[in-house]
């Protein structure tokens, strides 16, 4: 869906501008990034998810803001929290106008009356849910939307052909695969990610003299 | 003040004569009619330990922390619990670096678990030396920060590589390092961070590329608006850029969601880390409190 995805380099653009990230190692560095970063936004998907599948009983509003939050504290780098927030919005926002969705409306309400944060990766799953999705194919759908985003941003940073980028996606499969399925048993306490030089990118960006990407 | 002196002493499964150590250190810092402040009150269980609490000229305390058996063992359960009164001031450093020593190989990790309590208006400056994992060293740390209205905080973390002289890097096996930092009963800081050197080399682009030494430094006052944190986020990249030489070290700052800001710093030489955080640290005070940063009053 078109939702800002392409604005945003989540801190790449930093990394590339000081050439510490270079098309020859974009493969591993980006099979790094979705097996942690990619394994706690998985998570908190997985979270969400749960707050709007049928079987799970009433929507909470609480625990709702609650994941938001958590998320939000999760995230130290501005303008990555608000890129993830931007995506969040827009997508919640787009989906709900898709059909009747009461769980979405609240979600949004919610949100709105407690001026709450809503992420992407918890609006994509609470979204998943709230339409019936099949939730590990949903979570695998996130995580290559997010895949795929990273390699188009560094289409436009770097040296790297419609053909590599292309290779390197499918070569991240068995990666999304990976942490697709240990997200389903891990606890949201347990997601971990230490990525400190894409968190130094991340939180340096709003420093780069000329940006291309909004994060 | 009250002590107690008895340490448990409890065996694990297997084997019979192997112990471990639980023990706890709980400090409860208050403000005078005179505007001191004093360590209250404390409970100290081996081999934790804090000595006096001196004061500072701005009526601030500071205490050293002590773990008298020179570092963490494996098994070893210890806690921190500081309780920083309304309106009271107050410094906690240590007397060395944090060892975290390699266990016997049927030990459980060592573990440090810190609960802290700011009380409103309080101000609580943490600004221990670095954490040095042996090699095969597990250690797991938690730690849990509540912050009341117009509670202040600065807090910083070095993580160095191991023992680097005598060619001990990323040679340990397991940290397990969790931290949270809640205002008005909200989620503000929260780091999951698992290091294991063997199945996810450091050196990795993703984490620490030709970086060894990692350090976090959080500046918090709640209550403080928005824009003032940005100017500060500003104010304190414009400092950091300063300080080190191309290569060596790489410096962010960023505002958190709300209350505060974050500093990370990936460098080379962790000599260069200790500098840059005081400098950053003396920054950020003189803007948050219009007060002079003291350093606690120790060996460097």
């Amino acid at each position: 869906m078109p939702i800002g995805a392409l604005a945003h380099s989540f801190g790449l653009e930093s990394l590339a501008a000081t050439e510490l990230l270079q098309a020859s190692g974009l493969s591993s560095f980006l099979r790094e990034i979705l097996l942690e970063a990619g394994l706690v936004e998985a998570v908190f998907f997985r979270r969400s998810y749960c707050l709007a599948a049928p079987q799970q009983g009433a929507f909470s509003p609480d625990r709702w803001l609650e994941l938001n939050d958590l998320l939000s504290a999760r995230k130290p780098a501005r303008e990555s929290r608000n890129g993830s927030v931007s995506l969040g919005q827009n997508f919640l926002n787009a989906v709900a106008t898709l059909g009747n969705f009461p769980i979405l409306r609240e979600a949004l309400r919610t949100s709105k009356d407690s001026a709450g944060l809503i992420h992407h990766s918890t609006a994509f799953g609470l979204a998943s849910g709230a339409l019936g999705l099949d939730e590990d194919r949903a979570v695998l759908s996130f995580l290559h939307q997010s895949a795929t985003s990273l390699i188009s941003a560094c289409q436009r940073l770097m040296p790297l052909g419609q053909t590599e980028a292309t290779h390197i996606l499918w070569n991240l499969k068995p990666a999304m695969i990976e942490t697709a399925e240990r997200s389903a048993a891990c606890a949201l306490d347990d997601a971990c990610s230490f990525l400190p030089l894409p968190d130094w990118g991340a939180m340096e960006h709003p420093s780069l003299l000329t940006r291309l990407f909004v994060s | 003040m009250a002590h107690a002196t008895a340490t448990k002493r409890e065996p694990i499964s297997a084997p019979a004569e192997f112990l471990r150590i639980e023990a706890s250190l709980d400090l409860h810092f208050t403000r005078t009619a005179t505007g001191q402040t004093i360590l209250a009150a404390s409970r100290q269980e081996p081999p934790l330990k804090v000595v006096r609490s001196f004061s500072l000229a701005d009526g601030a305390a500071l205490v050293h922390l002590h773990n008298v058996s020179g570092g963490l063992l494996g098994g070893d359960q210890l806690t921190l619990r500081a309780q920083i009164g309304e309106r009271a001031s107050v410094q906690i450093t240590t007397t060395g670096a944090t060892r975290i020593y390699r266990p016997r190989r049927e030990a459980a990790p060592a573990s440090q678990t810190n609960e802290i309590e700011v009380g409103a208006n309080a101000l609580l400056e943490y600004l221990p030396d670095a954490i040095i994992p042996y090699a095969g060293s597990r250690f797991s740390q938690r730690t849990s920060i509540r912050l009341a209205p117009a509670a202040g905080l600065f807090w910083w973390e070095i993580l160095v590589p191991g023992r680097e002289a005598r060619g001990e890097i990323f040679a340990y096996e397991c940290l397990d390092l969790k931290l949270d930092i809640v205002a008005n009963a909200r989620p503000i800081a929260a780091e999951r961070a698992r290091l294991e050197p063997r199945s996810r080399a450091m050196n990795s682009l993703a984490r620490l590329g030709p970086y060894r030494t990692w350090a976090t430094f959080y500046i918090c006052r709640v209550g403080v608006e928005a824009k003032a944190w940005l100017a500060l986020e500003d104010e304190l990249r414009s400092l950091a850029r300063e300080l080190a030489p191309p290569g060596e070290a790489l410096w962010s700052v960023s505002t958190l969601v709300a209350h505060g800001l974050a500093i990370r710093c990936l460098a080379r030489s962790s000599r260069d880390v200790l500098r840059g955080l005081h400098a950053l640290w003396r920054a950020a005070k003189n803007r948050l409190y219009n007060r002079e940063a003291v350093p606690p009053r120790k060996v460097y």
